[in-house]
């Protein structure tokens, strides 16, 4: 089990260091320069490449990527142009939101898929079965920025169930902060409840397929406890090999939801570093989403590894 | 009865799709108005004999511009997704015979370009290439090319232990050989449903870029840029957000069914044997 | 003539809205009186509700940062012409005002200028404010990492006479000296919190700085030592960039203050619980053109543009009729304005014959760009190409980040054409310098000698009547040879729940908080 850690560590971190070149170089050939940018309209040809000397952005590229990833191993990961603040300091104020966010369209999500996913593998061919599927299919096809503005303007603006104007601190009340993000963790939602309902049902089916489940049935066990001990167990830990896919999509989504819904969350802060060219906050953010999408692969990939020989063990032991 | 309902879901599928090829299609030859010529003393009208699902803020006809409109989504979503399959595939299989260092290498790439959300990469792409219609393509493509490569290196390894595999080596068969001759025909189903499944969300990518002002530019149409439009005034005409919308989930909708249902055939047949 | 029956009407909404949401007739009569400025001015029969103190006020965008010495960026001024004080200041019909300075003297030769300040004024850190700290400032604003520094290269010498005199001695003779004190860049800063003005600023201004978290909110709160108090305690800055949130959330009470668009402010109009105020401003939009590109360096060509643009669609198609249309670069409200509408009004049919004695007539491509972040500019551009398109000319769209646009659009002048609107200065010298050939902002890459010649006599031409005239004369000819086509002089609309009073918006772009409060049920 140890070398197998090891093993998947070690591959992560040369994932890491491909992330490091990729978003390097994309960022560098980017045009319009952060020198340019922080003059704006009083720009002049001398008082640009004052300032670019300044940043640093004269230098060759592989001293700049040296001094970079010499600056993020001892934990400085440079300021915004934009804003002035520490990167880590941006992102950490910025994580709460999305985080909630996330955590709120997760256990949205996570019941609902369970039921509907479990449901439509037990009535398999029965209308539960096409109705969760079709949802299933509308799920995937919607797009999701759409659907956060119609959601925006039909819920928060005509009805007013939901407030508009982006997010509600802690110190408000935990319950007022997660209302504010309700209607966007709705949408992210309805988007990432397809993959997963797909992998419940289908574990479902197989581990109802098992000899075990056979077995069960053969030693007098009700068909409903059968399922909840061993068949529901099975299906439980599929959907841990997607769950780093799902946070992948979750921040895509984030991106466009948070932006439609005003929220001062993480994606909303890469659009504006992005539209702004704010290089050393955007190498910082993509560094920072894209650790959290493998580290969480990795740890997944350990759980599920974990957790896969004691299903087996279980299923044995009857 | 299984197949029965594969079917029907398949022809629904197929169905939307049709639809939206036909829009396509009928576009190159007759439009109702000219989908870029504005009037502005038009706008904002509701739907009627002479526009047919309305005008939009600046006069120019909904419908003309949603068929206009289909040209680019279909386009940018089948190269897109070719591209990325094509590199994908070669890298994938690539990867699963050469043995060592290189495998490590291409896979660990692959998986550096899979922890990027789908949409920040594009739009990375996009702001370096610049913006426009085939930056968009290749954006798209880059994003396509791991899932690609994925599914290539699994079922790759996979044939590399079949009998007929080994038989062949036996012969003393090249491994360019083995890869194109042998492996890859068995492997073509899995890839192909894959290729319509992504068809889908390549689509829904182009619209997401297009609605962040970063795929197809003003004044030419797409989708994705008019829900962008729509945005200021949903208060006021919200009704512009529906048709791109609706018309968006029905293309994305029939790609997807297509690629599910083909993809359960496979299955189903596969278990049959 | 519609036009102006337009603007009337919509007046007389307005004017009646403001009746509707007060108790008392003076006011209604006041705003009769005044222009098409319906601001409001505070009055003493409106009581002041002293229970409600904190005001939410919505901005599109963040700050780029609360350094008034380090940035271009209105988003900045906006707000820390709130946190800092200037030596004088402008009130909203364009005076100019004592601030810090109680007095100012200028020598007989014109050079010098000496200021007397206001006893008794604390910064928010508790230290008394002195002349030392003004010659800091000043030489800060100087500096070379000062983006304003051009500026303020005339003034040679700050002299420090007493703790509360001080004296400024300029090279060159500049008769509009005094207005380089009032801008909201001119603000008088603690050498002490001179490092991270940036992110914590401390000014001596009617508001203190709480709080801000990018993207979501800017907090200010009363600075109880003021010399003029605010009545506000505090003031919430909430970044909202979508307009239909902001809409939302002002229907919702989420919010006391936002700006509209003109298709917007009907979901107001009528409303006994909401004021709409419409302001002249003295900001301009156009779309430059760039007169080194080889088609449109002939005067010709560029006025076949003007011609081919029907003005007054396109103000009412894109801002809803909200904006006065000018035929040079100068706004309607300053006294310098002259009409030059005239002189090349829409006419396709001369559009075209000038076209085609230009050379041509078979068309001309020409590449657009256009602002990503300012969406009023896009649709503009977009309905000028496609005017441009039925004389001939086809224009290719590209729109592009603020980022990009600075850059290559900007400062590197590459493009043809493209929309953008430029902020009001208080003077007519700094809202025309960048006519200049040698000017470093002339993205126009425009030369006319007599232009040149007049932007050099006028800095210092002492005869007020003489510099009009030399004002005038350069509108004229700008309208005539077409740098830019210009469009308009917007009018601002700004939405205030009916309990907010003495919101009143200046010729400078800032959003003056002092005088602002709510009124009693």
């Amino acid at each position: 089990m140890l070398s197998f850690i090891i093993k998947r560590l070690i591959s992560g971190l040369t994932v890491l260091f491909f992330i490091s070149i990729i978003t390097f170089f994309v960022l560098r050939w980017m045009p319009g320069d952060p020198a340019t940018l922080s003059l704006g309209t009083e720009g002049t040809p001398e008082k640009i490449a004052e300032l670019q000397e300044v940043m640093g952005l004269n230098l060759p590229w592989y001293q700049q990527y040296y001094h970079w990833i010499q600056d993020l191993f001892s934990g400085d990961w440079g300021s915004s142009y934009v804003f002035g603040e520490d990167v880590m300091t941006l992102i950490i104020q910025r994580l709460p939101v999305t985080l909630l966010l996330a955590a709120v369209s997760m256990v949205i999500v996570i019941p609902f898929a369970f039921i509907i996913g479990i449901m439509s593998a037990l009535f398999k061919e029965r209308w539960v079965d096409y109705i969760a599927r079709s949802l299933m299919q509308l799920g995937d096809a919607v797009p999701q920025f759409w659907l956060a503005l119609i959601f925006l303007v039909f819920f928060a603006s005509k009805l007013g169930w939901f407030p508009v104007a982006g997010y509600v601190g802690f110190d408000d009340g935990i319950l007022a902060s997660i209302h504010s993000v309700l209607l966007p963790a709705i949408v992210l939602a309805i988007g990432q409840v397809g993959p997963l309902i797909r992998i419940i049902r289908s574990s479902m089916l197989s581990s109802l397929e098992q000899d075990y489940m056979l077995m069960t049935q053969v030693n007098g066990l009700p068909k409903t406890l059968a399922i909840v001990k061993y068949a529901l167990r099975g299906a439980s830990i599929a959907p841990l090999t997607i769950i780093g896919m799902q946070l992948a999509n979750m921040l895509a989504g984030a991106i466009l939801v948070e932006n439609i819904f005003a929220l001062p969350g993480i994606g909303r802060l890469l659009l504006m570093t992005v539209e702004q060219r704010d290089l050393i906050l955007l190498q910082g953010m993509v560094i920072f989403v894209t650790s959290a999408v493998v580290l969480v692969n990795i740890l997944t990939d350990i759980c599920y590894r974990l957790a896969n020989p004691m299903i087996r063990f279980g299923g044995n032991h009857e | 009865m299984s197949k029965l309902r594969q079917h029907k879901l398949f022809s629904l599928g197929l169905f939307l799709v049709l639809v939206v090829i036909s829009l396509c299609i009928v576009s190159f030859f007759y439009l109702p108005q000219d989908p870029n010529v504005m009037n502005t003393i038009n706008r904002f009208q509701s739907p009627s004999k002479e526009f047919l699902l309305g005008t939009d803020q600046f006069g120019r006809d909904i419908l003309s511009r949603i068929m206009i409109s289909s040209r680019y989504a279909l386009f940018i979503g089948l190269v897109s997704v070719f591209l990325g399959a094509v590199v994908g595939i070669v890298i994938g299989a690539l990867a699963a015979t050469a043995n060592g260092w290189l495998e490590t290498i291409l896979m660990r790439f692959i998986d550096g370009l899979m922890a990027f959300p789908g949409i920040l990469l594009a739009m990375m792409l996009v702001a370096v290439l610049g913006k426009g219609l085939w930056n968009a393509v290749i954006a798209i493509a880059i994003f396509m090319i791991p899932v690609f490569s994925r599914l290539t290196y699994s079922l790759v390894l996979d044939q590399k232990n079949q009998l007929y595999v080994k038989a062949a080596r036996s012969y003393g068969a090249s491994k360019c050989r083995i890869i194109f001759k042998h492996i890859l025909p068995m492997i073509l189903p899995r890839l192909i449903t894959q290729f319509s499944a992504s068809i889908g969300s390549a689509i829904l990518i182009e619209s997401s870029l297009s609605f962040l002002g970063l795929g197809v530019q003003p004044p030419n149409a797409s989708w994705g840029l008019m829900l962008s439009e729509s945005r200021q005034y949903m208060l006021t005409y919200a009704y512009l957000a529906v048709p791109p919308g609706i018309i968006l989930m029905i293309t994305v909708l029939g790609f997807n069914l297509i690629g599910d249902a083909w993809n359960d055939s496979i299955v189903s047949r596969r278990m049959a044997e | 003539m519609k036009r102006f029956k337009f603007i009337f009407s919509v007046l007389l909404v307005s004017i009646i809205l403001v009746a509707c949401g007060s108790s008392t007739d003076e006011e209604g009569s006041a705003n009769e009186n005044s222009n098409l400025d319906s601001t409001e001015q505070k009055e003493e029969s409106n009581t002041v509700n002293i229970e409600k103190t904190e005001l939410n006020m919505a901005l599109s965008v963040d700050p780029d940062g609360l350094d008034p010495h380090r940035t271009t960026a209105a988003s900045t001024f906006q707000i820390t012409s709130n946190i800092f004080d200037t030596l004088v200041t402008v009130t909203p019909d364009g005076e100019i005002d004592k601030d810090l300075a109680e007095s100012w003297a200028i020598s007989d030769d014109g050079l010098t200028i000496t200021f007397e300040l206001r006893e008794g004024v604390v910064f928010h850190n508790g230290r008394e404010m002195t002349a030392d700290d003004v010659k800091y400032s000043f030489e800060r604003l100087k500096d070379e990492e000062s983006p304003r520094s051009g500026d303020y290269a005339n003034i040679a010498e700050i002299n420090v006479i007493d703790h509360k005199t001080i004296e400024f001695v300029t090279d060159s003779l500049n008769v509009e000296l005094l207005s380089n004190f009032a801008y909201p860049w001119a603000a008088i800063v603690p050498e002490e919190a001179a490092e991270d003005l940036r992110n914590h600023p401390i000014g001596t201004g009617p508001f203190k700085f709480e709080e801000w978290v990018p993207q979501q909110q800017l907090v200010l709160t009363k600075h109880t030592e003021h010399y003029d108090p605010a009545s506000l305690e505090t003031v919430n800055f909430k970044m909202m960039p979508d307009v239909t949130s902001q809409v939302s959330a002002l229907q919702a009470g989420e919010l006391d203050i936002i700006a509209v668009n003109g298709d917007l402010v009907g979901q107001f109009e009528g409303n006994p619980d909401y004021t709409i105020l419409e302001n002249r401003s003295n900001s301009i939009q156009l779309m430059a053109i760039n007169t080194e590109h080889e088609a449109l360096a002939d005067q010709r060509v560029r006025q076949a543009i003007n011609l081919a643009v029907d003005k007054q669609a396109l103000i009412d198609t894109v801002w809803w009729g909200y904006g006065e249309e000018i035929g040079s670069h100068y706004p309607t409200m300053l006294k310098e304005y002259i009409d030059t509408n005239s002189v090349l009004s829409y006419n396709t049919d001369q559009a075209k014959a000038l076209l085609e004695e230009a050379g041509y007539r078979d068309g001309l491509e020409l590449d657009m760009y256009l602002p990503a972040s300012y969406p009023a500019y896009v649709d503009a551009g977009q309905i000028i190409a496609n005017e441009l398109d039925a004389i001939g000319i086809k224009v290719n769209i590209e729109i592009v980040e603020w980022a990009t646009w600075l850059s290559d659009v900007y400062t590197d002048r590459q493009y043809d054409l493209t929309v953008v609107g430029h902020t009001g200065r208080l003077d007519p010298y700094d809202l025309l310098a960048r006519y200049h050939s040698e000017n470093g902002e002339n993205y126009f890459n425009y030369s006319n000698q007599r232009v040149d010649e007049i932007l050099t006599l006028v800095q210092e031409e002492q005869d007020d009547a003489k510099r009009l005239d030399l004002y005038q004369e350069l509108q004229k000819i700008l309208a005539e040879d077409v740098p830019a086509l210009y469009i308009q002089s917007p009018i601002t609309l700004t939405v205030t729940a009916s309990d907010v009073a003495g919101y009143t918006s200046y010729p400078i772009d800032i959003y003056q908080m002092k005088d602002v409060y709510f009124t009693n049920p």
